[in-house]
């Protein structure tokens, strides 16, 4: 650690990650609701919506910390100085934290703005996005007063940007259903497939370079390509969640036409991330990092790429559009994509932050495989149950209850696989804060 | 390649897409007045919406397939089940899902805003929207009837008639209920416009009529059942 400031990123790290747990635990709950039949008592007073906007709004806050502390850790070094304010940063995660917490609790009595993923109710999103405009500010000062330009930083403040502006688009009343989706995609999927994948992109090419010692150029002329072609496939490309809602029908084509190169540029990122791998210029110190980083790049083929593909042709979306089958997509590719690279992000500045140069990783690799196992075999089962839905409900016309019995015995085996799941949060979380130097070895 | 090269696939990459995604959002706007019948958007049918996102439905039920995925898709509640059994249902959950494996919460919903949710789901089911969802497409045979048709060789109105239960009150060749009449020659009797309104509402027919309105059927499902009647001649 070569800045101060940095260390701010820490408590970001932190607080993301504890989010992380409570999210895996409710999602635990909501298996459950499925699994067994919760008395009308319970479910009169904990339904399993507001556990749902717990287990969402928990992932898109713990991810968003992540990311922002990521930020914070990263443009110190690629500016070449502090942090513009570390007093706005601080602000801006207390407040973001506290909205967060008033908003959990405010689901458990009924206070929501009743859109999944945006539940948060209207009042606390002008919290939202004054906290987003001060991180803005904050990132934005950093890099002006420095005035050292990079590919990365712009990548990164672009898709910061990006991400705050879209936020907008999710907090009017829209009285018309049809136009209400329409505008909910452009912050839910031009965030997963645009902003985010902007900021996944720069935090990944600037820990690439950083560990493999290969140089800036090439870095990010790959960088470059990459966000070109998430871009250019993932902004038409929303047109996939236009084919049911009372759009005009030719987004079945656009939407079918270009979702169907979506897997290109992560296909790209996995290449260029074994490319960089092969030619590093520098011993890799944490080896377990790489595997992580490999591993997201893997899971974000799989889940995003592979299970996003399989079924955003009209053709099959038509019998699977809003079953399991989403739910098994939704969770690979989340995981994948996006809480994978915060956990690559954690293991690069977490011990680094705390002085730990090389980190011991044997609870690290389990907890890594513990997760990454049962996640894959919970994208299987949940595919399993929404393959059988889509068959049994929408092809033979079986009623809801009827079709959800047979789906009941891989809703169970997902429960089981949750609790391994969480087993490998825990083990990752308690390393992560707590690392441990690993012992000297004689060369 | 070089860096300079990349940029310019960056930025023609990132320009082509987002001018074709703004262009057609216009046009989209332009379209989704008519597709979705914005002159019948009343006040009724917004409070509704309102409603809908008070008692967040949404984290439970799919809407147009999007939202939770715990419990059925409400697009077409109201050709499903009826306005009735949405208020049944709302108002008294504890009854209605008694004996399900999964209930649903009394959220003491006031008989107003169950009005409003009504006019919302009606409104919402007539959106043109490219026949989704399947279950409950109007203008196809459900794949049971499909496969009936195709495998055991019979007519698609014979696979209607026997999955759909006419059989459990009358008969053919001998075969079937005796509650109703036999139906081996109502071909010489009805026409397969007679039939057709005949099997939707008995009673605007016969006002004595003991057979149930078969308004669960497809438009496509009685057309067929009534083709298939009115050649048994």
């Amino acid at each position: 650690m070569e800045y101060r400031s940095q260390k701010i990123a820490n408590w970001y790290f932190t607080i993301a990650l504890l989010l992380f747990v409570l999210q895996v635990v409710v999602g635990l709950w909501l298996i459950s609701n499925y699994v067994f039949t919760i008395p009308q008592s319970i479910v009169d007073v904990f339904p399993f919506a507001t556990a749902r906007a717990m287990h969402t709004n928990l992932l898109v806050l713990w991810m968003l910390l992540g990311f922002m502390g990521g930020t914070y850790y990263i443009v110190p070094e690629e500016t070449g100085r502090e942090i513009w304010s570390p007093g706005l940063a601080w602000f801006q995660l207390i407040a973001l934290v506290t909205t967060g917490v008033v908003a959990l609790i405010g689901f458990v009595f009924g206070w929501t703005q009743g859109r999944p993923l945006l539940e948060i109710p209207r009042p606390l999103d002008v919290v939202v996005v004054i906290g987003a405009l001060v991180f803005l500010l904050n990132v934005g000062m950093t890099m002006f007063t420095a005035k050292r330009w990079t590919v990365i930083q712009g990548t990164l403040l672009g898709g910061l940007l990006f991400l705050a502006l879209l936020y907008l688009f999710g907090i009017p009343f829209y009285e018309n259903e049809v136009i209400d989706w329409y505008y909910w995609w452009w912050v839910i999927h031009l965030w997963v497939e645009g902003a985010w994948e902007l900021v996944t992109g720069a935090i990944m090419a600037f820990i690439m370079m950083r560990l493999t010692g290969v140089d800036r150029h090439v870095v990010e002329k790959w960088l470059y390509v990459e966000i070109g072609l998430f871009l250019f496939t993932g902004i038409a490309g929303t047109g996939h969640h236009y084919y049911w809602i009372g759009a005009p029908k030719y987004w079945l084509w656009v939407g079918g036409a270009f979702s169907a190169l979506e897997p290109l540029p992560i296909l790209l990122m996995v290449i260029d991330t074994m490319h960089h791998v092969r030619h590093r210029q520098t011993k890799i110190i944490n080896p377990h990092t790489w595997t992580i980083a490999i591993g997201c790049a893997v899971f974000h083929m799989i889940g995003a790429g592979v299970w996003g593909f399989a079924h955003t042709l009209p053709q099959i979306n038509y019998y699977t559009h809003g079953s399991q089958v989403t739910v098994s997509h939704g969770h690979l590719a989340f995981f994948g994509a996006y809480a994978l690279l915060n956990l690559t992000v954690f293991y690069f500045a977490m011990p680094r932050l705390r002085g730990v140069e090389i980190y011991k990783p044997t609870r690290a690799k389990l907890g890594f495989w513990t997760m990454c196992s049962a996640m894959m075999l919970m994208g299987l089962t949940f595919g399993i149950a929404g393959v059988l839905q889509s068959y049994l409900e929408r092809v033979l016309g079986m009623g809801y209850m009827t079709a959800q019995s047979y789906m009941r015995l891989w809703m169970a085996v997902t429960l089981v696989l949750g609790v391994f799941f969480l087993a490998g949060v825990l083990i990752t979380v308690f390393d992560l804060l707590s690392p441990k130097a690993a012992v000297e070895e004689p060369d | 390649m070089t860096k300079k090269t990349a940029f310019w696939i960056f930025l023609l990459g990132t320009l082509s897409s987002s001018i074709v995604f703004l262009g057609l959002t216009v046009d989209t706007h332009r379209q989704v007045a008519a597709l979705s019948h914005v002159d019948k958007l009343s006040k009724k049918v917004i409070d509704g919406k309102r409603a809908f996102e008070k008692y967040n439905c949404n984290d439970c039920h799919t809407i147009l397939g999007f939202g939770a995925y715990y419990a059925p898709d409400l697009t077409k509640v109201v050709q499903r089940v009826g306005a009735d059994g949405i208020r049944y249902r709302v108002t008294h959950p504890e009854l209605a899902f008694a004996k399900s494996e999964r209930k649903m919460p009394q959220q003491h919903v006031a008989d107003a805003e169950i009005d409003n949710l009504i006019a919302f789901f009606t409104w919402v089911g007539e959106v043109d929207n490219g026949d989704w969802p399947p279950q409950d497409s109007k203008s196809r045979l459900t794949r049971g009837e499909q496969r009936l048709s195709v495998g055991a060789g019979v007519s698609p109105g014979a696979a209607v008639f026997q999955s759909k239960g006419c059989m459990n009150c009358h008969s053919l060749h001998g075969t079937g209920g005796k509650f109703g009449p036999p139906l081996d020659t109502i071909g010489q009797k009805l026409t397969e416009e007679q039939i057709k309104r005949y099997v939707h509402d008995p009673r605007s027919v016969n006002t004595k009529a003991l057979m149930p309105p078969q308004k669960e059927l497809s438009d496509r499902e009685l057309e067929e059942v009534a083709k298939f009647l009115g050649n048994l001649k």
